[in-house]
């Protein structure tokens, strides 16, 4: 599928590309208006907070923290749209929550892991979703555990494994299902192929499957509704999409898979504009753009007559190749349709602008 | 007139010598000509020679008179020689022109393909200008609703500041709002909206439930058969391994008339081992080696037979015997894999000791060694590897 420009596909535009002194780990917008926000490790081994603004064709430092331990990830999702209050993650297995205008305390701070967080993601926040805001982080210590702003300390919610196991690492986590206030549902990703769904309302386990290869990345194509569909990503190139509305007994979610990259997918990104439209990153530095197409029966009954899903199919919208290091974060901006930020392992950050998505 | 093609002719310089093969026809001229515009035309039975002098001069006469044989001889060659010379340069010239050409073809392919890329990065810019200025306005639209936001943050701390009841008079009271050197119209309408958003945001808040019951949710991981992720392990040796065990287990080498005269239970190769096994314990090593060749016998794939054999036959100081199981049980252990290292673990030591045992002790180490490497933390091998590393050092000392 090569690029065909001037083609009713959408194109993949490079805006800006900035060239940075560190690793950086996590690319996030700022929600409500154009900065960005890069996260990442010096190569003294401090973290590294920057503040971009987007300023035609360029970006302008507005800000740098610098913190004593890396940023390994942050987010946006569990603060009010007046706060924005960032929380991260880092290498430490400390989450803080910091006030951008007042970065030298953080605004919440408790050391939730033993090893490093690799993951975080937030809801509740930003006029998205109902319930309390609640922030989940996932460590190489093998827990997953949920915090409260409100609470210090302890989690309010935490998934260890049991007594006498051998843990395994959590590479990735994500809220869903968070459609009215009690409802809550927690997907966990780890390294050895095991794919958990936590059910925060019952605080039980509500599926778990295995796809064999570890899992970099999962993402609900919405947070804030009854959930839909889980895509989540793996290494060697292949990324699953899940589809969360009909569960059988035994055989679970129904899913599609595609392998679509020789190398690892890093992430995987919905469209915040349009649940269907998902961006994955590679591990050689490729961005594909995939639309996932619903079947004409989403539920049918098995022999027994139990309803089971089926899983829709996925088709490849466009891909390009932007540079030869993985491509390790990437984030669409929630105001403006199609602009995105990735970061990449060669030390630089790219706005880019996928174009004619009103189109798909 | 027919009208000869120069190739036709082979010209030399100076003695002009024209060859129309098969006819020769030699004049050894006065004075050189220039042959590249010379022509010899053909007709009415005779043949019309145009030549060009080189130098523009009288010439005594056609041809040279005095020419003697040896002259005549090295005049021919020169020429021959000359004419040679420019042949190649002919053909050197040939060769450049084509260079050229070729060049020029190229050239003119690059600039096409250069318009062609062009003309695709110029569509990419259009698309990206026009794109960027979209993001612009967009961008501005942003800075103008933050504008608002900390316009409408002034009205609220404005109002937080004034006590409760005044706040409806404070609608109408335009005076205060001058005060504040904003404009009238925008600061109302934004002190309307500051004061629902102040409600609004008071209600959210008590909406919002309390942290939830800390509580915790015991996961387990998935069990393989191996505990190894995907990325981690040697499947195919370890798939293999377990094809060969389950292979093994199959196959029943049924072609012996006494299997008819034994027992249902004594045809089972497992029951038979178990058999030796227990044998073996209570130290009848005899009857457990014959129950593990009718074993071996049923089945003879199976490498814990030769392993327990081997066994059997250090016990009763069968020395060579028990060195042949062992290589063969570790034959049958291969591919390597974690699930099968205890068992290798044996076999080395239980060949080491045999060797040993038949003074055989550099073979001995080794399979020490190579015991250790799979298990470096069995303390018991490091001893015994140690004393025959002794004994070694003992016997080259004596020798």
């Amino acid at each position: 599928m090569s690029a065909a420009v001037g083609a009713e596909r959408p194109q993949v535009v490079s805006h800006v590309q900035q060239a940075l002194s560190y690793t950086v780990f996590d690319c996030r917008w700022v929600p409500r208006s154009a900065r960005l926000l890069c996260l990442g490790s010096a190569a003294r081994g401090t973290g590294i907070i920057q503040l971009y603004e987007l300023h035609g064709a360029r970006l302008e430092l507005l800000r740098e923290i610098e913190k004593p331990k890396p940023i390994k990830c942050g987010t946006f999702g569990a603060t009010s749209l007046q706060q924005r209050f960032l929380a991260t993650g880092d290498f430490d297995g400390n989450l803080n929550i910091w006030n951008l205008e007042a970065p030298e305390l953080p605004v919440y701070s408790v050391k939730g892991h033993k090893e490093i967080i690799n993951s975080i993601d937030g809801v509740g926040g930003l006029g998205i979703g109902e319930g309390a805001p609640e922030i989940v982080t996932g460590s190489r210590d093998g827990t997953v555990k949920v915090w409260d702003p409100r609470q210090k300390d302890t989690p309010v919610a935490n998934m260890e494994p049991v007594q006498g196991e051998s843990k395994r690492d959590c590479w990735t986590v994500a809220f869903g299902n968070a459609y009215n206030q009690e409802e809550r549902v927690v997907c966990a990703g780890y390294d050895n192929g095991d794919i958990k769904l936590f059910d925060l309302k019952t605080m039980s386990l509500r599926w778990e499957t295995n796809i064999k290869n570890g899992v970099c990345s999962v993402e609900f194509d919405r947070k804030d509704i009854n959930m839909n569909k889980l895509v989540a990503t793996s290494l060697e190139g292949k990324f699953h999409v899940f589809d969360m509305r009909t569960q059988h007994p035994t055989k679970g979610f129904a899913s599609v898979s595609e392998k679509a990259q020789k190398s690892t997918i890093w992430q995987v990104r919905h469209l915040p504009q349009n649940r269907d439209v998902f961006m994955t990153s590679g591990g050689s530095g490729s961005l594909h753009l995939w639309k996932y197409e619903y079947p004409a029966q989403r539920s049918k009954k098995d022999s027994e007559g139990s309803e089971m899903g089926v899983a829709g199919s996925v088709s490849l919208l466009q891909n390009v190749t932007l540079s030869t290091q993985p491509i390790s974060s990437l984030d669409w901006s929630p105001d403006k349709k199609g602009l995105c930020v990735c970061g990449a392992f060669d030390q630089t950050v790219r706005v880019l602008i996928v174009t004619k998505l009103n189109k798909i | 007139m027919n009208s000869l093609k120069l190739k036709d002719a082979f010209w030399m310089t100076t003695p002009g010598v024209v060859s129309i093969p098969p006819f020769l026809f030699e004049a050894i001229l006065y004075a050189p000509i220039d042959d590249t515009n010379s022509t010899a035309k053909i007709g009415n039975g005779n043949i019309f020679f145009t030549l060009y002098k080189k130098e523009p001069a009288m010439w005594d006469s056609l041809t040279l008179a005095n020419a003697d044989k040896e002259k005549l001889q090295y005049l021919r060659e020169n020429a021959v020689l000359k004419a040679h010379e420019k042949a190649k340069e002919e053909t050197e010239a040939k060769k450049i022109t084509k260079q050229e050409h070729k060049k020029y073809a190229l050239e003119a392919t690059m600039k096409l393909e250069e318009a062609e890329r062009k003309r695709i990065e110029d569509l990419k810019e259009k698309e990206r200008q026009k794109v960027s200025k979209e993001l612009e306005l967009w961008k501005n639209q942003q800075k103008d609703g933050d504008k608002y936001k900390s316009i409408q943050k002034k009205g609220e701390l404005h109002q937080e500041i004034e006590p409760l009841k005044e706040r409806k008079s404070e609608k109408m009271n335009k005076t205060r709002i001058l005060n504040e050197g904003t404009s009238k119209t925008r600061l109302k309408s934004t002190k309307g909206h500051g004061s629902c958003s102040i409600f609004s945001q008071n209600l959210k808040e008590e909406q919002l439930p309390a942290p939830r019951a800390a509580a915790t949710i015991k996961v387990n991981f998935t069990p393989r058969v191996f505990p190894t992720a995907l990325r981690e392990s040697r499947v195919a040796e370890e798939e293999e391994w377990l094809h060969k065990q389950a292979e093994a287990r199959r196959i029943i080498n049924s072609d012996l008339s006494e299997l008819e005269d034994l027992k249902e239970e004594e045809k089972n190769p497992d029951w038979l081992k178990d058999k030796g096994n227990k044998m073996f314990a209570m130290g009848d090593y005899l009857g457990a080696v014959n129950a593990y060749n009718l074993a071996v016998r049923l089945n003879n794939k199976l490498p814990l037979l030769y392993l327990n054999r081997a066994a059997c036959h250090l016990k009763l100081r069968n020395l060579h015997k028990a060195v042949e199981d062992s290589s063969k049980a570790l034959e049958l252990l291969t591919p390597p894999v974690p699930d099968n290292e205890k068992a290798r673990v044996k076999a080395h030591v239980r060949r080491g000791t045999a060797f040993c045992q038949l003074e055989l002790y550099t073979e001995g180490l080794q399979d020490y060694e190579a015991a250790l490497k799979i298990d470096p933390r069995n303390e018991n091998i490091e001893k015994d590897a140690e004393k025959i590393r002794h004994l070694i050092q003992g016997t080259m000392q004596s020798s």
